[in-house]
C-alpha cells in the first residue's frame, strides 16, 4: 500500500491525497502544470514538500510534521524517467545491475539478464543505449526501475515519446508485467486514454489538487464537477436549471427549453451542469425501425461528420439550441448507411442512464 | 637550453595539478549541482584570478609570504626558510593562480550530466559519492582532464607572479619562463628562442587536446 | 547534494602533506646562491666558470639590479653573497644586520655612450653631440637602467645632469629594469641609443653589436661596488666569496673595464 498526502504552497502548489494498493495501477491525469510529476517526484524522494506524508507498504518516507525525509537513495523505490535517463556510459545489463546494490555482487549479471528477458529484451544486454531503440531503452528502463525491488513503481509520462504502434505493444506488455507486480503502481499520464485502458483507478488533478478518484469508467462517466467533465475531455457538457422531480423523485431538467428525463437527483430549481458520453447518445437510425419509445429525444441538423479511421465524428446542431451542438460517433457503415452527412437532419435519444448531473454552475 | 629550469617547471606544472585535482572535482560538482547561498560569491572567487592581472596576484602573495606576515611567518618557523623565494611559495602562487582552469572545464562537464540522469542514479539506490563514481566521474571526465591539461600548460607558462614573488632562483624558482627572460637579458637569443618554441609547441598541444575533449563531451551527452 | 565532510578533510590533509613535501627538500641548498648586478652578467660568469674549472665545486648565479636584490634580501631571499653595483646598498644591509660584516669593494664601475649600428649620433661621450641631436630631432628614443633602484641608471642621471640636458631628454627615455636591460634596449633598434655599464659594453656579444665611448668619471659620482657576505652564508658561499678577491678574478674583472678598488679612492 502506497500512501500519498502532499501539501506544498508555491511555486507548484499541491495538496494532493491518494493511496494505491499493492498490484495496483493508479493513474495520475491532469493538464501540463497540474504537479503530477511533481507529486511524482515528491514520492520517489526527488523533491521535498513543505507539508504531507508518504508511506510505503509500512515504511514513512516522509513526514513532515516528525521531521522524517529519506532522500530518494535511501527508499526503495522504483522510477521511470520520461526520458528514461539510462546511464548513457553503461550496457543495457549494467544499466540494470546498477539498482541492484542490495543484491550480492556475483548474482547481478544474472539477475539483471533474467529481468531484461523479463522485458523481452534477451539477446541485447550489451548494448548501450545509444544503440537502443526508444521502445527498447524504455524497456531497459523498466527493468532498472523493477531491479529495485522496490516497494512502489512510479513511471513518469513513459510512453509519450514513443511512436504509437511501439506504444500500443507497450501497453500490451505493461498489462502482462502487471500479472507478476506485486507492488503499487503510480503512472503519470496527460493522455487520457492510456490512463483509461492502462489504470485500475485514475486521480485526476489540477495545480496539485486531487479533484476526483475512482475507476476510469467511473470518472470518465460520472465526473464530479464540470472542471473535471472539462479535464477529461467530455464535450457533451451543458447547463440547465433542475424541473420538479417526477414520480419517481428522479430530477427532470430544462435543458435551453427542452425538458429531459435522468435518473439523477437534483433540488427543484437549482442550477445544474450536465454531462452524457459519446456512447449514451443513440442515433434514430432510419434502417432499424424504433424500438419502444425513445428517450428524450433531440432533432437537429448535422453541423460536422469527420471521419477517422472507421468511426465518424459527429456534431449535431439541435433544433431549439443551435449553439450547444451534441458530440457523438458511430462506426462509418452506420453513418454511411443512415446518410449520416453535414446539413442533414437527424435525431439522437439522450439515454437518460448516461445522463449524470453535477451540483451547481462550476461546482 | 636550460634543462634545469625546464624540469622545475614540469615539477611546478605536476604538483600545481595532483594538488587541484581533488579540488577541480569536489568544487566543480558542488557548484554545479549545489544551489547554495554565496554560490555567485564563489563562482566570482574562482574567476577571479583570470582576470587579475598577475602583478596584483603577485604584489598581494608577496605581502601574504612576507616573514611580518601571520602565514610568512608560521612558515619561517615551521621550516627555516622564507616562504617566497622557494618552490612552495611558487607553488602556492601556482595553485591559487590556475583555480579558475581546475574548476571552471570540470563545471562545465559537470553541468553537462542530464539531471535526470542523477536522479536515476539516486533512485538506483546510489549514495552521493557511489552517484559520483560509479555514474558523474565517467560521464565528466573529459571536462576533469582538460581542466587538468589547461592548468599543467598555464603553469608552465606563468611569469608575472612567478617573477614578484620568485626572485629568479636556479633550481629552486627559475622556471623555464623566467629563464628566457634572463636568456632574452644576456644577449643569448639562440637559448631564448630554443625555450620559447618548446612553450610554444606545448601550449599548441594543450590547446588542440583541449578541443578534441570538449568535443567529447559534446557528443556523449547531447 | 551536500559534500561529504570526511573525504573531503581527507583530500585537504592529503594536499597539504603533499605540499610540504613537494620540491626539493633542506633549508641549507648545496649550491650556494650568488645575487650579481646585472653589470656583472658576463664577467661573473666567466669567473664562475673558472672557479668551477679549478676546484670542482658550482655556484647558481642570479642577475638584476642591485636595489631590487636588496629589496628581497630583506624579505628574506637566501641568497649568500650579494655584488651590488653602488656599496650604499651593502652599507644599509650591514647596518640593519642582514650581513656578515661589511664586505669587501671588488671594482669601480665606468658607464659608457652605447650606440647600435646605424644609429644618427655621434661617438661623442661628453654626451654633447646628443643634447644637440636632442635639439634637432635626431633623438626618439634613449635608454638608461632604471635610476630609482639601478646604481648605473642613477649613474646615468647624473651624467645626463652634468651634460644640462636631464630635463629635456625625460620624455625620451626607455627605463631598463636593471642595465641588461637598458643595454637590450640600447640595440634592440628601438632606441637611438643608451648609457650602459662599461662591462657590458665590453662583453663579445654586446660590442659587435655597436659601439660605445667612455664617459668621463667626473660627469657622474664614482660606482663603488662592493661585495658582501649574507648573514646565512654557507662555507661553501665563503669559499667562493674569498675566490673573487683572488688573481684570476681580478683579471677578469679587469678585461671587462672595471678598475681595480685601488684605483681611485
Amino acid at each position: 500500500m502506497l500512501e500519498v498526502d502532499l501539501r506544498a504552497d508555491g511555486p507548484i502548489p499541491l495538496a494532493a491525497r491518494f493511496s494505491v494498493a499493492a498490484g495496483e495501477l493508479v493513474a495520475l491525469v491532469g493538464p501540463s502544470g497540474s504537479g503530477k510529476s511533481t507529486i511524482l517526484r515528491a514520492i520517489a524522494g526527488l523533491a521535498r514538500p513543505s507539508g504531507g506524508r508518504v508511506a510505503a507498504q509500512g515504511e514513512v518516507w516522509f513526514d513532515a510534521d516528525r521531521g522524517v525525509f529519506l532522500p530518494a537513495h535511501r527508499r526503495a523505490v522504483g522510477m521511470v524517467f520520461q526520458s528514461y535517463a539510462l546511464f548513457p556510459h553503461m550496457s543495457a545489463r549494467d544499466n540494470v545491475a546498477a539498482a541492484m546494490g542490495h543484491v550480492p555482487r556475483a548474482a547481478r549479471p544474472a539477475q539483471a539478464q533474467a529481468l531484461l528477458a523479463m522485458v523481452n529484451l534477451a539477446g541485447l544486454e550489451d548494448r548501450r543505449p545509444a544503440q537502443l531503440s526508444g521502445g527498447q531503452q524504455q524497456r531497459v528502463a523498466v527493468a532498472r526501475a523493477l531491479a529495485r525491488a522496490p516497494r512502489a513503481l512510479l513511471m513518469d509520462e513513459p510512453f509519450s515519446a514513443v511512436d504509437r504502434a511501439t506504444r500500443e505493444r507497450l501497453y500490451r506488455e505493461i498489462a502482462e508485467l502487471r500479472a507478476r507486480l506485486t507492488m503499487p503502481v503510480a503512472l503519470v499520464t496527460h493522455d487520457m486514454d492510456e490512463a483509461a485502458r492502462l489504470a485500475d483507478r485514475l486521480v485526476v488533478l489540477r495545480e496539485g489538487r486531487t479533484l476526483q478518484e475512482g475507476a476510469p469508467q467511473a470518472v470518465l462517466t460520472r465526473p464530479a464537477s464540470p472542471e473535471v467533465a472539462r479535464l477529461i475531455g467530455v464535450r457533451n457538457l451543458f447547463e440547465a436549471t433542475a424541473l420538479a422531480p417526477d414520480a419517481e423523485g428522479f430530477a427532470r431538467l430544462d435543458w435551453a427549453g427542452l425538458t429531459l428525463e435522468t435518473r439523477a437527483r437534483a433540488a427543484h430549481g437549482a442550477r445544474v451542469h450536465w454531462v452524457i458520453p459519446d456512447g449514451y447518445v443513440a442515433l434514430h437510425r432510419r434502417d432499424r425501425p424504433s424500438r419502444g419509445e425513445h428517450e428524450n429525444p433531440v432533432s437537429g441538423v448535422v453541423a460536422e461528420a469527420l471521419t477517422l479511421g472507421q468511426t465518424v465524428q459527429i456534431a449535431l446542431r439541435p433544433d431549439h439550441a443551435p449553439q450547444l451542438p451534441l458530440h457523438f460517433s458511430l462506426p462509418l457503415r452506420v453513418a454511411q448507411r443512415n446518410g449520416v452527412a453535414p446539413g442533414v437532419r437527424a435525431a439522437v435519444s439522450l439515454i437518460a442512464e448516461g445522463l449524470h448531473v453535477m451540483g451547481g454552475p462550476g461546482a | 637550453m636550460d634543462w634545469q629550469a625546464l624540469w622545475l617547471s614540469l615539477r611546478l606544472a605536476f604538483w600545481t595539478v595532483a594538488l587541484l585535482l581533488p579540488l577541480s572535482i569536489f568544487l566543480g560538482r558542488r557548484l554545479a549541482y549545489g544551489a547554495f547561498r554565496g554560490k555567485g560569491l564563489v563562482e566570482a572567487l574562482v574567476t577571479l584570478p583570470l582576470v587579475l592581472p598577475p602583478t596584483v596576484l603577485g604584489f598581494y602573495l608577496l605581502v601574504a609570504f612576507s616573514a611580518q606576515s601571520p602565514l610568512g611567518a608560521l612558515w619561517r618557523e615551521m621550516f627555516g626558510q622564507p616562504l617566497a623565494f622557494s618552490f612552495q611559495g611558487l607553488l602556492l602562487a601556482s595553485l591559487i593562480v590556475n583555480i579558475p582552469f581546475a574548476v571552471q572545464p570540470a563545471q562545465r562537464a559537470f553541468e553537462a550530466i542530464a539531471p535526470e540522469v542523477r536522479e536515476a542514479a539516486a533512485c538506483c539506490g546510489m549514495g552521493p559519492l557511489r552517484r559520483l563514481w560509479s555514474v558523474e566521474l565517467p560521464l565528466a571526465w573529459p571536462g576533469v582532464l582538460t581542466a587538468m591539461v589547461l592548468s599543467f600548460a598555464h603553469t608552465l607558462g606563468e611569469f608575472g607572479v612567478v617573477l614578484m614573488v620568485g626572485g629568479a632562483i636556479p633550481g629552486e624558482t627559475k622556471t623555464v619562463a623566467i629563464a628566457i627572460y634572463d636568456r632574452v637579458q644576456a644577449f643569448d637569443g639562440a637559448a631564448a628562442a630554443q625555450m620559447s618554441l618548446a612553450l610554444l609547441a606545448i601550449s599548441l598541444g594543450t590547446i588542440a587536446f583541449s578541443f578534441a575533449m570538449s568535443r567529447r563531451v559534446g557528443r556523449r551527452l547531447g | 547534494m551536500p559534500l561529504p565532510a570526511a573525504p573531503l578533510r581527507r583530500a585537504l590533509i592529503a594536499a597539504l602533506a603533499a605540499f610540504a613535501l613537494a620540491g626539493p627538500a633542506a633549508a641549507q641548498s648545496p649550491t650556494p646562491v650568488i645575487a650579481a648586478a646585472a653589470d656583472l652578467q658576463f664577467a661573473l660568469a666567466e669567473i664562475a666558470a673558472a672557479y668551477t674549472a679549478e676546484t670542482g665545486e658550482t655556484v647558481r648565479l642570479t642577475f638584476g639590479s642591485t636595489g631590487n636584490f636588496a629589496r628581497q634580501i630583506r624579505a628574506g631571499a637566501p641568497f649568500e653573497v650579494y655584488m651590488a653595483a653602488d656599496e650604499a646598498f651593502v652599507a644599509a644591509l650591514h647596518r640593519d644586520g642582514f650581513t656578515r660584516d661589511a664586505g669587501d669593494l671588488y671594482a669601480l664601475g665606468r658607464v659608457a655612450l652605447m650606440l647600435p649600428q646605424g644609429s644618427p649620433l655621434e661617438m661623442d661621450g661628453t654626451l654633447a653631440d646628443l643634447a644637440a641631436a636632442l635639439a634637432d630631432g635626431r633623438l626618439n628614443r634613449f635608454a638608461i637602467a632604471n635610476p630609482e633602484h639601478a646604481p648605473y641608471g642613477m649613474r646615468a642621471q647624473e651624467a645626463l645632469q652634468s651634460a644640462g640636458i636631464w630635463e629635456a631628454i625625460q620624455p625620451k627615455l626607455v627605463l631598463g629594469e636593471n642595465v641588461s636591460q637598458a643595454a637590450q634596449f640600447a640595440l634592440s633598434g628601438g632606441a637611438e641609443g643608451g648609457i650602459i655599464a662599461l662591462s657590458l659594453a665590453l662583453a663579445p656579444t654586446i660590442a659587435a653589436q655597436g659601439t660605445h665611448a667612455l664617459i668621463p668619471e667626473s660627469m657622474h659620482s664614482p660606482l663603488r661596488q662592493r661585495m658582501v657576505l649574507l648573514r646565512d652564508a654557507s662555507p661553501a658561499a665563503a669559499r667562493f666569496y674569498a675566490y673573487l678577491s683572488g688573481e684570476t678574478a681580478r683579471a677578469t674583472l679587469r678585461r671587462y673595464g672595471f678598475l681595480p678598488p685601488g684605483a681611485a679612492m
